[in-house]
């Protein structure tokens, strides 16, 4: 019974945790930890969600993303250094080792200050290219907050991102405004694995405050070219999100009122938009998981034995089912495909030979069962079924099952008095066997006739 | 009437009060031109944009030509330099937009040139016109200037090619249905029963034949008498050859008509020896 209280404990663990999908310890990187209390209300909201934050500083000699060649912690938050990096045990190689070993990571910018050329470098390895003089700021003189930076017109107040495209999800799309104060802009390489979750508007453009110039002449990038906040989500799913502004996670700005040029005094909504940030980062969103995976021959009663056969024929009619759940906050529910994408089948040998949409045909508590039917092509060798099901702040599904196709037995064949073209041949055989027959009857019992006799009496 | 003009007054007041509390950005003496190359000064098309305002036609751009704009910045009604001064470039089909910085002098007269090979090829693959517009904004209080200035379209050529570019996002892709291989067809089913009279055919034509030459089965009831047990078992063995053939066409294995056929055989060549042994019997009787 010594199991007893280690399940019971397992249980009550995984009740507590059973916020994020992949884990609950969090590394909070702050330098400063006088900073800490700026954001008081972001911790508050993680633990609340069940995070185990820990803080550390960069400078701390012991600090170690892995222990023992395992992760230390599930996810990181980097705040922006105020020294020249993150230091030894932050260095951009760690980080991307972090992130290969399923890490997530939320680093954090800030336009106040020149970005270290270490976290630059480390943005390149994810194609996210910061301006080369590494401390610009993004302003726009058409959406400022008029409250706080009459001035300057470096707080952009943005409305929330909708969809990025439309046969994506929206993760972070929702009512009200975000203020967005002195963010340090970036650009996207082009690369599949990057998507942007939110541009600045077409007006805006980046340049550095500490040259002045009367006027703009040779922009980094401008209008919606220039990303605020993007992810990239690695071939394994693990997420790194780059915010650019950390000011927009400060209490101050949870709760601000903005005012943008001849509009109205509305709250910020930074508060709502940072949970939904830090919750697809920390996979509490978009994270798919597949349940049972099933194939079989169209047959009217199934048995145990007729599923996931490891054989087919050519041209077997056959029925593929796939369960899908989506993790959303604390559980999984039955994930819907958007408008506009769907979930595709593939039944390839080397290439496919059906790519097939599936369609939803069961939901259960916390899944959708989608299913398709497809005739089996007429080429016989070793297929797979192949689900690969990769999207922008989706984890991805790659899923292939193997079976062989052999062409038809000898005695699958139609018989050929079914065709219709054989009966010529079939009449032949059996005329000639009743010949025979005939003939045989004819020579034994036949007896000689006068015309014989003629013969007979001519020799 | 008199409560009529105080609100009018007061209306003009209020229009006249508002720029002047935050003024606003603009433009004047602006200019777009396109230039060949290769072609001589002044040859080129030339318009006036009205301050503040837009050119109703479309500036045609071709691959050799360059455009240029040149403005004049203005705070309210004072030539300034603003921080900003872009051409705005959007396409309005994918919404995507770029936008050229002007050089700017500190008299706020400003100027920017742009040839396709500044252009992203995104924008040098569509057939629709650009919108045009001009940001001018700057720090501080002033309301900064962004409208549709004019629609640059794209001259291109008829035998020049229409760049194409490819991005590779993950997404939905094309379904594939496979192509059957089509089923074997018969002939129509008329010719196939002509031809089928055909071979029966051969057998009333075969009939004749034999009964033309004089073949009979006059020598049935002797055979019977003298041997009757070896001619039944024969012919009755023969037949069960046949009708085992035709049991292995409709549903035997082989190896279920081999012992078949064995047994049948072996019946066949006994009784086979015994029956010909009376045959020749009544050859050697002169019979035949």
């Amino acid at each position: 019974m010594r199991w007893c209280p280690s399940l019971m404990l397992f249980g009550f663990l995984a009740a507590v945790n059973a916020l994020s999908s992949s884990g609950n310890r969090l590394l909070v990187v702050l330098e400063d930890s006088a900073e800490k209390g700026l954001y008081s209300t972001l911790w508050g909201d993680l633990e609340a969600r069940g995070y185990n934050l820990i803080f550390e500083s960069p400078k701390n000699e012991q600090l170690s993303l892995f222990e023992l060649g395992d992760r230390a912690y599930d996810h990181v938050l980097l705040l922006p250094p105020k020294s020249k990096g993150f230091g030894p045990s932050l260095s951009p190689k760690n980080l991307v080792d972090f992130i290969d070993s399923d890490g997530n990571v939320l680093l954090a910018l800030s336009g106040k200050s020149t970005t270290p050329s270490a976290v630059s470098s480390l943005l390149l390895e994810f194609d996210l290219h910061l301006p080369s003089d590494r401390s610009s700021v993004a302003v726009d003189h058409f959406n400022y907050d008029t409250l706080s930076a009459s001035e300057k017109h470096d707080v952009l107040v943005l409305e929330r991102p909708g969809k990025l495209r439309p046969d994506t999800k929206d993760f972070f799309g929702g009512e009200g405004v975000l203020a967005i104060p002195s963010a340090s802009p970036h650009t996207l390489g082009d690369t599949s694995l990057l998507a942007p979750i939110l541009r600045a508007p077409a007006t805006a453009y980046s340049f550095n405050p500490k040259e002045d110039a009367g006027s703009v002449e040779d922009v980094f990038a401008t209008g919606s070219q220039l990303a605020l906040v993007s992810a990239l989500q690695a071939r394994n799913s693990a997420r790194f999100t780059l915010l650019g502004s950390v000011e927009s996670l400060q209490d101050k700005w949870f709760s601000a009122s903005v005012q943008a040029p001849g509009g109205k005094q509305v709250e910020t909504a930074n508060r709502e938009f940072a949970k939904q940030l830090t919750a697809w980062t920390f996979k509490e969103t978009g994270v798919l998981k597949v349940g049972k995976i099933e194939h079989h021959l169209v047959k009217d009663d199934l048995t145990v034995e007729d599923l996931n056969p490891t054989i087919y024929r050519v041209k077997n009619e056959t029925v593929f089912t796939i369960e899908v759940s989506e993790y959303a906050y604390d559980k999984y529910i039955p994930f819907e495909v958007p408008a506009n994408d769907a979930l595709q089948l593939e039944f390839t040998m080397l290439s496919p030979f059906h790519r097939l949409n599936l369609t939803p045909t069961k939901q259960t508590e916390n899944s959708t069962v989608f299913s398709t039917q497809f005739t089996v092509p007429d080429q016989h060798g070793i297929f797979s079924f192949r689900v690969n099901y990769k999207r922008p702040f989706l984890t991805n599904i790659e899923e292939k099952h193997e079976v062989t196709v052999r062409h038809y037995a000898h005695n699958e064949y139609p018989r050929s008095w079914k065709i219709s073209g054989g009966w010529v041949w079939i009449a032949g055989l059996w005329s000639v066997i009743a010949g025979f027959l005939a003939f045989v009857v004819v020579w034994l019992y036949s007896a000689p006739t006068s015309a014989a006799d003629r013969r007979k009496k001519t020799q | 009437m008199q409560w009529w003009q105080t609100v009018l007054q007061l209306s003009v007041l209020a229009s006249a009060a508002l720029p002047a509390a935050a003024a606003s950005w603009g433009f004047v003496d602006a200019t777009v031109s396109v230039q060949t190359k290769g072609a001589g000064v002044g040859s080129g098309l030339k318009h006036d944009i009205p301050s503040n305002g837009a050119l109703s036609d479309p500036v045609p751009l071709g691959n050799a030509d360059t455009l240029k704009v040149a403005l004049t910045a203005q705070e309210g009604k004072s030539a300034k330099s603003a921080h900003q001064v872009f051409l705005l470039l959007q396409e309005p089909a994918s919404g995507l937009d770029i936008a050229y910085p002007f050089s700017v002098k500190g008299n706020g007269k400003s100027r920017v040139e742009l040839t396709w090979k500044d252009l992203p090829s995104q924008f040098l693959s569509t057939s629709d016109a650009l919108d045009a517009s001009i940001l001018i904004g700057s720090f501080g209080e002033s309301q900064a200037y962004n409208a549709p200035a004019f629609k640059l379209s794209l001259a291109r050529g008829p035998d020049e090619p229409v760049p194409t570019f490819e991005v590779s996002r993950y997404g939905k892709l094309p379904e594939i249905h496979h192509i059957f291989k089509s089923d074997p067809q018969s002939p129509p089913v008329v010719i196939t029963i002509a031809f089928i009279a055909a071979v029966l055919g051969a057998f009333p034509i075969l009939a004749g034949l034999w009964l033309y030459l004089g073949a009979n089965i006059s020598h049935l009831p002797t055979a019977i008498k003298s041997a009757p047990l070896p001619h039944a078992v024969f012919l009755s063995s023969l037949l069960a050859i046949e009708g085992i053939f035709f049991l292995y066409y409709t549903s035997w294995t082989l190896f279920q008509i081999l012992p078949a056929v064995a047994a049948a055989g072996t019946v066949a060549f006994i009784s086979g020896s015994r029956a010909l042994g009376e045959v020749q019997g009544r050859r050697l009787a002169g019979l035949r």
